[in-house]
């Protein structure tokens, strides 16, 4: 299944920016489960500097600046991803306890590439309630890819998917108080969640291919971007997706294209800047992920 | 060990001295001065028997006069109590602390190995993790580490060091044992300190406390200097260094300054900085300079807003690529700060073993984390012996004293500890070593803090200051770390067993250096200061003056003989000076007890009070630009003023006194400016803000004045009595006041140095020497600007002058006053501000679904 993902950026100013520095994290990742066939970043007008980077998680990012003013600034991802494999998840992997510091610590986890995603970082809490609340399906010896599909059809159940309710940088205890949120939110309490039971958890970035209904054509630009989780279920069963806005395991579909990780999302921010002048400014998203090969 | 319990009554048995110069020990501490045979150290014994003959009056006015010098040269700390920040003094004890050189020999050995293990502590963190993958240390350390900040990985190039200037806080505990209480590399404060602090205080040392063997404190900031030099040596054969500073509200502004003058770098905050292609460059009068290395003052948690956000006042968007493409050389190295955080003091003894394989020679203070379930057990077991901490916080921040809390909170202690061992650590407390002081002239003793200092040599290699900035308590109770915590601070004398070799920061004397006419950097953000101190210099000057004019009409026996108070009170309503209660009407008219009031106003930013504390602000932002000189009559000045503002001014003459005071204080400080400053852009910048001001004045007063009535005699009389022309205009015309003769000497006339036109005049020279584009034939848009003002100045016919309607000299006025307005934008815009305050780009507006 190949994929044609275009996510632009577009700021527009009433006044000219002067100087501008910037940041992109707009490059899918190359997995097991996903090639990146192409990729372009068009970016207008050209900056003065370019430079393409690897983050300390492995992420690509590009950054750039300008010396000269802009009033508009376009920033266009322009990637082609093929999903090369899918998976049924079969394997419930080990008893989730045996994947907690407290049980582990001394044969010592041996990734540091996992260890890390097991700690507070600035958008995910360890918090009692979040063990508690997950405690009620991840119960004393069951497995762990077991529970955590138990604990991601929970939230999916008890959280209502409404836009209004929080904003991007709306904390994860108020996400969990009022029971609503989108994508972002729903992917930082559950990783608050499974990293308040001692297991690792990551933030992943990337997009969601919307199907339209039947008999209605496709809608350029309807699609957006899209985060979920991915759980560490030891060597065996490796990195886990799970999406707890759709109820999904990415892995067994081709819907989910991956595009960074990180702790979370203030480590991936898609497009981060600083800039002077430009009186008001407006910034607009639009994402377009288009099959290639029909399906 | 002893321990401390609050009960313990402060130690003061030997508050005097006793015969043959000892004094009284305490058990329970160590005593610097007296050896363990009751005797007084060597390293002590000329000094304290010197002092011992001086009378205590001799002694404390030797004290006053180093804490009149230190108050002179503007050294103090910015405190912030209730959100409101005060300016408090530093204090120093003229009598130093001794150490012999064989013991200071072992700390030094001591320190440059901490230095050393340190940087590569932290080059470890933020690249390979070998401390962790070897299980050196629990992942905890950096992984749960709040500022373990990803941005900084590999953020300089393998092998470079990262920690160039290191400083430890120090106590010496009852074994004699010095420990390490904190380290600090992240922008370690206190070395300019401790270099004032020797400055003053040996000067006012008396003759016969001099004459030891003291190691210098130079050769310390000669290292740092060739360390800095030798960093950005890649990138320039004369490299540019620059000081950036955390800014005016920063707690330690005033070393800032200090440093930067004593190491000869320009003084720049982050605004004064902009990356162009990944390179540094210094916004300047004359445009973009090329910087190549950087000392940093303030966090690196915000040294970049692009990849660290935040909007801290140091601040460089794109400086952390800069560094990453090697275009820039920082110290130290955002990313040092990390092992500022006491967690990692329970695991340095294996990690020294670990990277150096040796033992380390400089033990910090007994420290146990809770995170590791052992030491949790130790820690609940001895809860009432220890401080607890926060583990990732630099040390220094919250402490709780266990022993002083009740048996409920160390309860709730206990259980905010289990709910997040990994987050808290516990030490040990010490009770610090006693060192004789004076106090009050007379001998007494108090409880010594040192902070030490190391800079990078040539790779693995760190010299120490021989010398620190001792702070002491009054009491051996446990102390802050801040470097202005405590009673008061004083030097440390290493002896040296051999002569000091004299060195200095002073260049090479044979060597020549090329003349110049300017300084080489006039950074942008200065200029700007300096056109707004202009501003407020003349500003003030003119609200004086208007208040000063309708003061001596109030106290006339008859106001009704004075018409011109209407004008006179809507000229001030205009400029911000109105009465407190005033609710808006026709004809506001400021009564002589509305008056005081109105003045001691605070709340208008256009009035006298806001004028005067933003001149005291500017030339304190920008002393290194005016002469000292100046920044002390304007210091002085504007201290008296807002004191009596304060305390209030019981009727017109109590008023009248401040007022003709100040304007006297004023005409100082421009005389001081006019005779002293070079012709430099520094000068013509402040001068150009001068001129603007009075201009705008004038064509101000004129405007509300001449919309009331036709001016009759009084207030003609008052318009040259404000522009200080009263003496000129008798000896050409006596007491013929007509008002076309008066509106000449206001605004055409170019021999009167207050006139409209003298200003503009000058104004014209400023902005032609102004750098600008040399390939632009045409003439600039400021030079258009100010050559138009200027004819249409010189084009006014006597005709105009005393036309009955006032007409042609109420549009000249408003022509004035916008052509100021727009000329200062201009100039703002071009020369001043090459850019505005940055902002973020949040991400996504819309979140992702």
């Amino acid at each position: 299944m190949r994929y044609r993902v275009v996510h632009e950026t577009r700021y527009s100013c009433t006044e000219l920016v002067s100087v501008g520095h910037n940041e992109a994290r707009l490059k899918p990742r190359s997995t097991p489960r996903q090639i990146l066939v192409a990729h372009a970043l068009e970016i207008l007008p050209a900056p003065s500097t370019r430079t393409d980077w690897v983050d300390y998680f492995g992420n690509g990012v590009t950054r750039f600046a300008f010396n000269h003013g802009y009033q508009n600034l376009l920033v266009q991802a322009a990637s082609e991803v093929e999903i090369v494999q899918t998976q049924p998840v079969t394997v419930a992997g080990p008893h989730w306890e045996e994947l907690t510091p407290s049980s582990n610590r001394d044969q010592g986890r041996q990734d540091l590439g996992v260890i890390e995603f097991g700690f507070e970082s600035p958008r995910c809490r360890i918090v009692p309630d979040f063990a508690g609340y997950a405690g009620a399906v991840f119960t004393p010896g069951r497995a762990v890819v077991d529970a955590a599909t138990a604990l991601m059809a929970r939230i999916h159940g008890e959280f209502q998917f409404d836009p209004a309710a929080t904003t991007v940088t709306t904390p994860v205890e108020q996400v969990f108080r009022q029971r609503r949120g989108v994508c972002q939110d729903f992917a930082h309490l559950f990783i608050s969640m499974l990293r308040s039971l001692g297991l690792c958890a990551r933030y992943v970035s990337g997009y969601l291919r919307t199907i339209p209904p039947p008999g209605q054509p496709r809608l350029v630009g309807a699609d957006a971007s899209h985060a979920w989780v991915s759980l560490w279920c030891g060597p065996e069963v490796g990195w886990l997706d799970l999406d707890p806005t759709t109820n999904l395991l990415p892995a067994a579909g081709k819907d989910h294209i991956t595009l960074a990780w990180g702790r979370d999302y203030a480590d991936i921010a898609p497009l981060k800047g600083v800039f002077t002048g430009g009186g008001q400014c407006a910034m607009s998203v639009g994402v377009d992920v288009a099959p290639l090969d029909g399906a | 060990m002893s321990q401390i319990s609050p009960e313990t009554p402060p130690a003061n048995d030997w508050t005097r001295p006793r015969p043959g110069g000892s004094f009284g020990r305490d058990p329970a501490v160590f005593e610097e001065a007296i050896g363990p045979d009751g005797k007084t150290r060597k390293g002590w014994t000329r000094l304290l028997e010197a002092s011992a003959k001086l009378s205590p009056a001799e002694l404390a006015t030797r004290a006053a006069q180093a804490d009149n010098q230190l108050c002179e040269n503007g050294v103090n700390f910015n405190v912030f109590h209730d959100g409101t920040r005060l300016q408090r003094p530093w204090r120093l004890d003229i009598l130093p602390m001794v150490m012999e050189a064989a013991e200071w020999a072992r700390l030094d050995r001591g320190l440059s190995q901490r230095a050393r293990l340190l940087d590569l502590m932290v080059a470890d963190c933020h690249g390979p993790m070998r401390l962790i993958r070897d299980k050196v240390i629990p992942p905890e350390v950096l992984h749960a580490h709040p500022g373990f900040m990803r941005p900084f990985w590999n953020v300089t190039q393998a092998g470079q060091g990262w920690i160039t200037l290191y400083g430890a806080e120090l106590a010496r505990a009852p074994s004699g044992e010095w420990r390490v209480m904190a380290d600090r590399t992240d922008s370690p404060s206190g070395p300019a300190f401790a270099l004032e602090n020797r400055i003053v205080g040996s000067r006012n040392l008396p003759a016969s406390l001099l004459g030891d063997q003291v190691e210098r404190l130079a050769p310390f900031f000669v290292n740092l200097q060739s360390a800095l030099k030798r960093q950005a040596s890649g990138l320039a054969e004369n490299p540019r260094i620059v000081v950036l500073s955390a800014g005016a509200k920063h707690p330690y502004y005033f070393e800032d300054v200090y440093l930067a003058r004593y190491l000869g770098y320009s003084l720049v905050e982050g605004a004064d900085l902009a990356v162009r292609d990944d390179k540094v460059y210094l916004k300047t009068l004359a445009g973009l300079i090329p910087v190549h290395g950087i000392l940093t003052r303030g966090s690196e948690r915000g040294i970049d807003p692009l990849e660290l956000g935040g909007a801290a006042s140091h601040g460089v968007p794109g400086l952390l690529n800069a560094l990453r493409r090697g275009f820039i050389a920082i110290a130290n190295i955002p990313g040092s700060g990390i092992v500022e955080s006491p967690i990692f003091m329970p695991f340095l003894d294996r990690i020294s073993r670990y990277f150096l394989g040796e033992e380390l020679l400089l033990h910090s203070i007994s420290t146990w984390w809770a995170g590791d379930p052992a030491q949790f057990d130790h820690i609940r077991r001895n809860l009432d012996q220890l401080v607890i901490k926060p583990a990732y916080e630099a040390s220094g921040g919250d402490e709780i004293f266990v022993g002083r809390l009740t048996r409920n909170h160390r309860q709730n202690l206990l259980d905010q500890i289990s709910a997040k061992p990994h987050a808290y650590v516990a030490q040990e407390l010490i009770a610090r070593s006693a060192v004789p002081v004076l106090r009050d002239g007379r001998l007494g003793r108090g409880h010594a803090a040192l902070r030490a200092f190391a800079v990078a040599g040539q790779p693995g290699d760190f010299s120490s200051m021989p010398g620190a900035l001792v702070r002491i308590a009054p009491t051996a109770e446990p102390m802050e770390l801040a470097i202005s915590a405590g009673e008061f601070s004083k030097d440390l004398w290493v002896l040296s067993d051999g002569p000091v070799r004299p060195v200095t920061l002073l260049p090479d004397e044979d060597e020549p250096v090329p003349l110049r006419r300017t300084s080489a950097v006039f950074p942008s953000r200065v200029a700007d200061d300096l056109f707004w101190l202009g501003h407020s210099l003349d500003r003030a000057d003119f609200l004086c003056r208007l208040i000063r004019a309708l003061i001596e009409r109030l106290v006339m026996e008859s106001s009704a003989e004075a018409p011109e108070i209407a004008a006179l009170s809507s000229a001030l309503w205009a400029q911000g000076i109105a009465p407190t209660n005033y609710s808006g009407g026709l004809g506001p008219v400021l009564s002589a007890a509305d008056l005081p009031a109105a003045v001691g106003e605070g709340s208008d930013p256009n009035g006298l009070m806001a004028t005067i504390s933003e001149l005291r602000r500017l030339s304190s932002l920008e002393r290194l630009w005016i002469s000292p000189d100046t920044w002390r009559k304007i210091h002085e000045a504007t201290t008296q003023f807002q004191a009596a503002a304060a305390a209030g001014w019981h009727g017109l003459d109590d008023l009248r006194i401040a007022i003709n005071r100040l304007i006297l204080d004023l005409a100082a400080v421009s005389g001081l400016i006019h005779d002293g400053m070079v012709r430099s852009p520094a000068w013509r910048v402040l001068d150009m803000g001068r001129r603007i001001e009075r201009a705008k004045d004038v064509a101000l007063l004129l405007d509300s004045v001449l919309t009331v009535d036709p001016p009759g005699i009084g207030t003609l009389k008052m318009l040259l009595e404000v522009i200080d022309c009263r003496m000129t205009y008798r000896s050409r015309y006596l007491e013929k006041i007509r008002a076309a003769n008066v509106f000449d000497l206001l605004l055409t006339d170019e021999t009167c140095p207050r006139s409209v036109a003298s200003q503009l005049i000058a104004l014209a020279e400023h902005v032609d020497v102004l750098p600008h584009d040399g390939a632009d034939p045409l003439r600039t848009e400021e030079k258009r600007l100010v050559m138009a003002t200027v004819h249409a100045v010189r084009m006014v016919t006597p005709d105009e002058l005393g036309d009955r309607t006032q007409a042609p000299v109420l549009n000249l006025a408003r022509l004035l006053d916008r052509n100021m307005k727009a000329l200062s934008e201009l100039i703002t815009r071009k020369y001043l501000l090459h850019s505005g305050t940055p902002r973020q780009i949040t991400s996504d507006p819309e979140m992702p679904g």
